[in-house]
């Protein structure tokens, strides 16, 4: 069931094109966004999250159109957001930090607001952590704060702008687990640079890029834009192509066929680097 | 374990009638001994709340001053939480109260060069300066959560109003006392602080009757036609729109504002539309 809609959408910061006639729909479930650094990802997210306005377009979420005030206020009762940089406050505690954002929630009787924040921390596997200051938190728990704060009062939408980044294997294992629970039920949207997280986490990837979504499809169908032109040799390609050493020593090439190349299936990354790598012309990957 | 607690035991222990002693020694030995705490009937929803009043007692710490004080002062709990954050937003905090102490003591060396046109035009915009500069001191540059705040249903000038009257509060009672250590044209420095105040609470105690937005449209714009309308006038400015007698009437209707706001505080809608 769709519950997003997007359509036409421009977004302009001076003479640079965020967003130019974007289309897209989301249902619930776990959407991821790609794309280089400036398609476009955080700003739609940005809009989509009622924290900035389209100059066109359409934006329609959960029946709602945050273009007017009632409605946006409906909208913004039914999304949780996690921004790029959350900015959290560092001298509050973490559930003290929950408090706040839960008021401006209007979660505002205390007694619902104390079990929500206690809710969230769980929900996170942070409540050993609820009366440590925000300063006092490594990365990684910061960032599960920010997806505390986020999923506060249950919302419908939850805006992810990349969850994952600089997080551990660990604790990103622990991020797949919640943003999939959580994709169960509800519509989840996340942007990410990390390709496998998009593979393992996402039934659906959409590829920016220059604002507009040049992918739209299952991560599966994503890596199979490069089937058929992913390859381990013994030695490096002739000629310029996008190719890198292995920990194994050997080569692994995306595009022409080296002499001793091997065929060997496609990721995810391989699919996505072929829609968006430079031309061989421009260069070599090493 | 090689004994139980009885049946009958259990029943006293559980009615509590047991003396604190036989209480202690079956605690210890149901703590002990998983059948017999079994066998004890446990009320899940009591211990869940009872746990949860004890972390949250943990966890939530004594209020601060400022707090304690909001709340004495009669404020809903979710208010003096969102006002009792604002000295800990030190750079948003200071970046507004130094921006109307700033302007206050513009007034006052503007005042005394003798500057009449530019002391009018100042008096008459203001009042409703501090409202803008609380929304620019909250905004991204000194705001590092605002990107989340704006993302939020409270988001808007019902918050931008509060955090003005947390900021303009103070300064008011601060630049009082500086208006009367301070030479030259005295009181004129801070004459256009109650005015400023009363648009504050005045438009959200008008807010428990419409929404929002309009009563910040027609406090704010009634006050800049009138200002506006007498601005032609110096004498008239200075000696109607801000003297003596018109910031008693000010600093009555303040008072009514908040009495009007206190008294019909429930039917103030934490968001932006009503």
């Amino acid at each position: 069931m769709t519950t997003v809609r997007v359509g036409e959408l421009h977004k302009r910061f001076g003479a640079t094109v965020a967003l130019d006639g974007l289309d897209l729909e989301i249902g619930v479930g776990v959407t991821g966004l790609l794309g280089p650094n400036g398609a476009g990802k955080t700003t739609l997210l940005r809009c989509l999250a009622t924290a900035l306005a389209p100059d066109h377009g359409r934006i329609e979420a959960y029946g709602l159109d945050p273009a007017d005030s009632r409605q946006r206020t409906a909208l913004r009762r039914r999304l949780g957001y996690l921004p790029q940089s959350p900015g959290l406050y560092p001298n509050f505690s973490a559930a003290a930090l929950l408090g706040y954002v839960a008021v401006l929630k209007e979660i505002v009787d205390p007694r619902m607001r104390r079990a929500e924040v206690h809710r969230a921390l769980e929900e996170v596997g942070l409540s050993d952590r609820a009366n440590v200051k925000v300063r006092k938190l490594s990365g990684g728990m910061r960032q599960r704060l920010g997806v505390a704060q986020a999923l506060l009062g249950h919302p419908d939408l939850i805006i992810l702008d990349e969850p994952t980044v600089g997080l551990d294997p660990e604790q990103r294992m622990f991020f797949r687990t919640l943003i999939s629970r959580l994709g169960e039920t509800r519509t989840v949207l996340l942007s990410t640079h990390q390709t496998e997280d998009a593979g393992a986490l996402c039934e659906r990837v959409v590829v920016l890029r220059e604002g507009r979504a040049v992918f739209d499809g299952a991560p599966r169908a994503l890596a199979q834009l490069a089937e058929g032109q992913v390859w381990r040799s013994a030695g490096p390609p002739e000629g310029r192509t996008m190719y890198w050493r292995t920990a194994e020593g050997d080569y692994r090439t995306l595009g022409p066929q080296p002499p001793d190349g091997v065929a060997v299936p496609p990721s995810i990354e391989d699919g996505y680097l072929k829609l968006l790598g430079p031309a061989p012309a421009a260069g070599t990957i090493r | 374990m090689t004994w139980h607690v009885d049946a009958e035991l259990l029943q006293e222990y559980e009615r509590g009638s047991l003396t604190p002693s036989r209480v202690m020694a079956v605690d210890a030995h149901v703590q002990a001994c998983a059948a017999c705490r079994a066998a004890v009937p446990a009320d899940t929803a009591r211990l869940d709340r009872t746990w949860l009043a004890v972390a949250d007692t943990i966890v939530t710490g004594r209020p601060g001053r400022a707090e304690w004080l909001l709340r004495r002062a009669g404020l809903p709990e979710h208010r003096v939480r969102l006002l009792a954050a604002t000295p800990a937003l030190r750079w948003s905090y200071l970046a507004a109260t130094a921006a109307v102490l700033a302007l206050a003591v513009a007034a006052a060396y503007t005042g005394q060069s003798a500057a009449r046109t530019t002391l009018v035009l100042f008096l008459v915009f203001a009042p409703v300066l501090p409202v803008l500069a609380v929304a620019t001191a909250y905004g991204p540059p000194a705001d590092s959560m605002h990107e989340i705040t704006s993302a939020t249903p409270m988001a808007g000038p019902s918050l931008v109003l509060w955090r003005a009257t947390a900021v303009v509060g103070p300064a008011m009672g601060m630049e009082m006392i500086a208006a009367v250590a301070s030479p030259g044209p005295g009181w004129w420095a801070v004459a256009w602080l109650l005015p400023a105040f009363l648009l504050c609470v005045g438009t959200l105690a008008l807010a428990t009757v419409l929404p929002l937005a309009r009563a910040a449209g027609l406090l704010g714009g009634t006050w800049l036609l009138v200002a506006l309308a007498a601005g032609s006038s110096a004498p008239l400015v200075q000696g109607v729109l801000f003297g003596p007698a018109a910031q008693a009437g000010y600093l009555v209707a303040v008072i009514a504002a908040i009495v009007v706001l206190t008294l019909r505080r429930r039917h103030l809608n934490p968001g932006e539309n009503r």
